[in-house]
């Protein structure tokens, strides 16, 4: 269970206070598959790196499954991600040094683990998105779409709890992105992972149990966004 | 620092720009080869000139001369000298050098008495090749200082030329003494019948005194002795003659000192700024790293880790590279006929991974420190 309670997120840019969240209140069931869209700048992202807690809220209070992470150390957020959090980037973001199984494997150096037991999970992940046969690549000899199921297998490979994916779809082509959305589906359903997605694209939205509309760093009533916003500062990895 | 199984990423982190990598190991090889032969001309400059307590060896010489060419001592003063209380030994001794002025290739003929110098030198003289007994009954013979042997190439039984003198290798001998690695020991007269037909002219006397504690009181009595003699006197400890009579070389190696610093320094800029650059191309993959639940900590420690593995590796590979140059040369600083030895100690050796190790450390802190401060979003922000 993800809870946020008057969650608000500050940035101070000169003399000018940027607010992407303000005081946002949502509740988000475990196994929940839950889309958020809204205009750029609307706080999807803030919302998003929150949970992941790889950012801290300004105030109010986040929960997951009852761990109230704004008391969290960097170190200890760290730590907490490397068990609970898996993240899907929009451009995958995987290490060009390091082949498709070593960048697979990288969550789970974390964890204290036979190497026996790391290349079981390492070929099982690429196995479930079928890219077992690529493991010795580097992401520069893969496709977008390859390299999207890497990240992918990344993400879920240490059997997170959470996973969320930040507009997942947003640099490939549609039949990719049919294939990457089917399988983040499949995780919900199968595996069990929460899953919080951010999208632009509403035939991408259409995957999730829910759909969330954010505008001004707030919840909107029903799917109908507006448009445009004058917050220019989210962070989009 | 950091579990084995992460040492793979670090090196994969190292070989991301090949050319660069290389580069730098490069520069951090050559700055520790210098460094290395450096601090070995340094510790033999030390042990040629450092007088040890123990030390109980007196070099008498002609007043006010340098040059073993001109000092000449009547072969007489040795049964005055042996006469002085508290003397044990003195040898005779005439000096020839193939070549007066300071280099590296000296070789160096000292002619002695066989029967005093065996009685006094021959327990701690070890012959790895060859016996006294040859040296003794061919008259043209010769025992060569194993640096001198191994720089010639020269075995028992060969010939060699050197300063107009002819002699024939008798034994190879292994000392401690630092003066005796890089000469040919051979017959007194044969040696003053083969230059300048000079009988009875030697260059110098080596006193051995019954106590340490005695050096200086026999010294002065010597030249007391001789003082107002033909051919005065000037006598010193032997690393304390070694000191005056090769000073401007002494102080020339000295000053080399501080190419050694500068090499230190270069390395560290070396290896500091491959590092730096690494870390600043790095920035989003940190925050990647940060994002997969891998803290700040543990990248700053895989970053100093580059830098150590630099370090190493460089360094490590200039210091091997440094000794195998020097067992190779067997090289020796020559003046005037007095040796300073380069040598690639197993202490200079770990010194030289020491400080490599240091470096790599130091030069991997202030990016390991800058890698842990990154925050992710902000990272993420940067690119």
């Amino acid at each position: 269970m993800i809870q946020c309670e008057k969650v608000t997120k500050e940035y101070h840019k000169g003399d000018n206070v940027i607010r992407p969240l303000d005081g946002l209140d949502l509740e988000i069931p475990s196994g929940h598959f839950l889309a958020l869209m809204g205009p750029s700048g609307s706080g999807k992202t803030t919302l998003l790196n929150l949970i992941a807690g790889i950012d801290s809220p300004s105030s109010g209070t986040l929960r997951v499954d009852g761990l109230d992470l704004s008391g969290l150390s960097r170190g200890k957020l760290a730590a907490w991600r490397s068990q609970t959090i898996g993240y899907i980037f929009q451009l995958y973001n995987l290490v060009p040094v390091l082949t498709a199984y070593e960048n697979v494997e990288l969550p789970l150096l974390l964890h204290s683990m036979s190497r026996k037991e790391r290349h079981r999970r390492v070929a099982g992940a690429l196995d479930l998105v079928d890219l077992a046969d690529r493991h010795s690549h580097y992401p520069r000899q893969l496709s977008g779409g390859q390299e999207q199921r890497v990240a992918i297998a990344r993400a879920i490979v240490a059997d997170p709890k959470v996973v969320v994916a930040d507009e997942p779809t947003g640099d490939l082509d549609r039949d990719s992105a049919s294939a990457i959305m089917a399988l983040l589906q499949q995780l919900n359903r199968v595996l069990k992972k929460t899953l919080i997605m951010v999208t632009h694209d509403p035939k991408t939205a259409d995957y999730a149990d829910q759909t969330l509309h954010l505008d001004k760093g707030k919840l909107m009533d029903g799917r109908a966004a507006s448009s445009g916003s004058a917050l220019d500062d989210e962070v989009t990895p | 620092m950091i579990a084995p199984k992460f040492i793979p990423l670090v090196l994969r982190q190292l070989l991301r720009h090949r050319v660069r990598s290389m580069l730098t190991l490069g520069g951090v090889i050559t700055a520790m080869f210098l460094f290395v032969t450096i601090q070995a001309m340094q510790a033999g400059v030390s042990a040629a000139t450092q007088q040890n307590a123990d030390d109980t060896t007196l070099v008498v010489y002609r007043k006010d001369r340098f040059c073993p060419f001109t000092s000449q001592l009547p072969e007489y003063y040795q049964s005055k000298i042996q006469g002085i209380d508290g003397v044990r030994a003195v040898i005779p001794m005439k000096i020839v050098v193939n070549n007066c002025r300071t280099s590296l290739d000296v070789v160096t003929f000292r002619g002695v008495p066989l029967d005093a110098f065996l009685a006094v030198r021959q327990e701690e003289l070890h012959l790895v090749d060859g016996s006294f007994e040859l040296w003794r009954h061919r008259s043209d013979a010769a025992l060569l200082g194993e640096t001198l042997a191994a720089r010639r190439g020269l075995k028992v039984g060969d010939r060699f030329d050197a300063a107009g003198v002819t002699a024939y290798v008798a034994g190879i001998l292994r000392s401690e003494e630092v003066q005796d690695k890089n000469v040919a020991y051979v017959h007194l007269d044969f040696l003053q019948q083969a230059t300048d037909k000079n009988l009875g002219i030697v260059t110098q006397f080596n006193v051995l005194v019954d106590a340490a504690s005695d050096l200086d009181r026999v010294a002065r009595a010597i030249d007391d002795e001789f003082a107002v003699a033909e051919h005065p006197t000037t006598t010193r400890s032997e690393k304390a003659f070694v000191a005056y009579a090769a000073a401007d070389m002494v102080e020339l190696v000295a000053f080399t000192r501080y190419l050694g610093w500068g090499c230190i320094a270069a390395v560290l800029t070396l290896v500091g700024n491959a590092i730096v650059l690494s870390v600043q191309d790095r920035v989003k993959d940190h925050a990647i790293l940060q994002t997969l639940g891998y803290s700040p900590w543990l990248i700053g420690r895989l970053v100093l880790c580059e830098g150590i593995v630099v370090g190493l590796l460089g360094g490590g590979m200039g210091t091997l590279l440094a000794a195998g140059v020097i067992e190779w040369g067997q090289f020796s600083l020559s003046t005037d006929g007095l040796s300073i030895p380069i040598e690639a100690t197993p202490l200079l050796l770990l010194t030289g991974m020491g400080i490599s190790l240091a470096l790599g450390v130091l030069a991997g802190v202030v990016p390991a420190w800058q890698a842990t401060r990154c925050e992710i979003a902000r990272c993420f922000r940067a690119v």
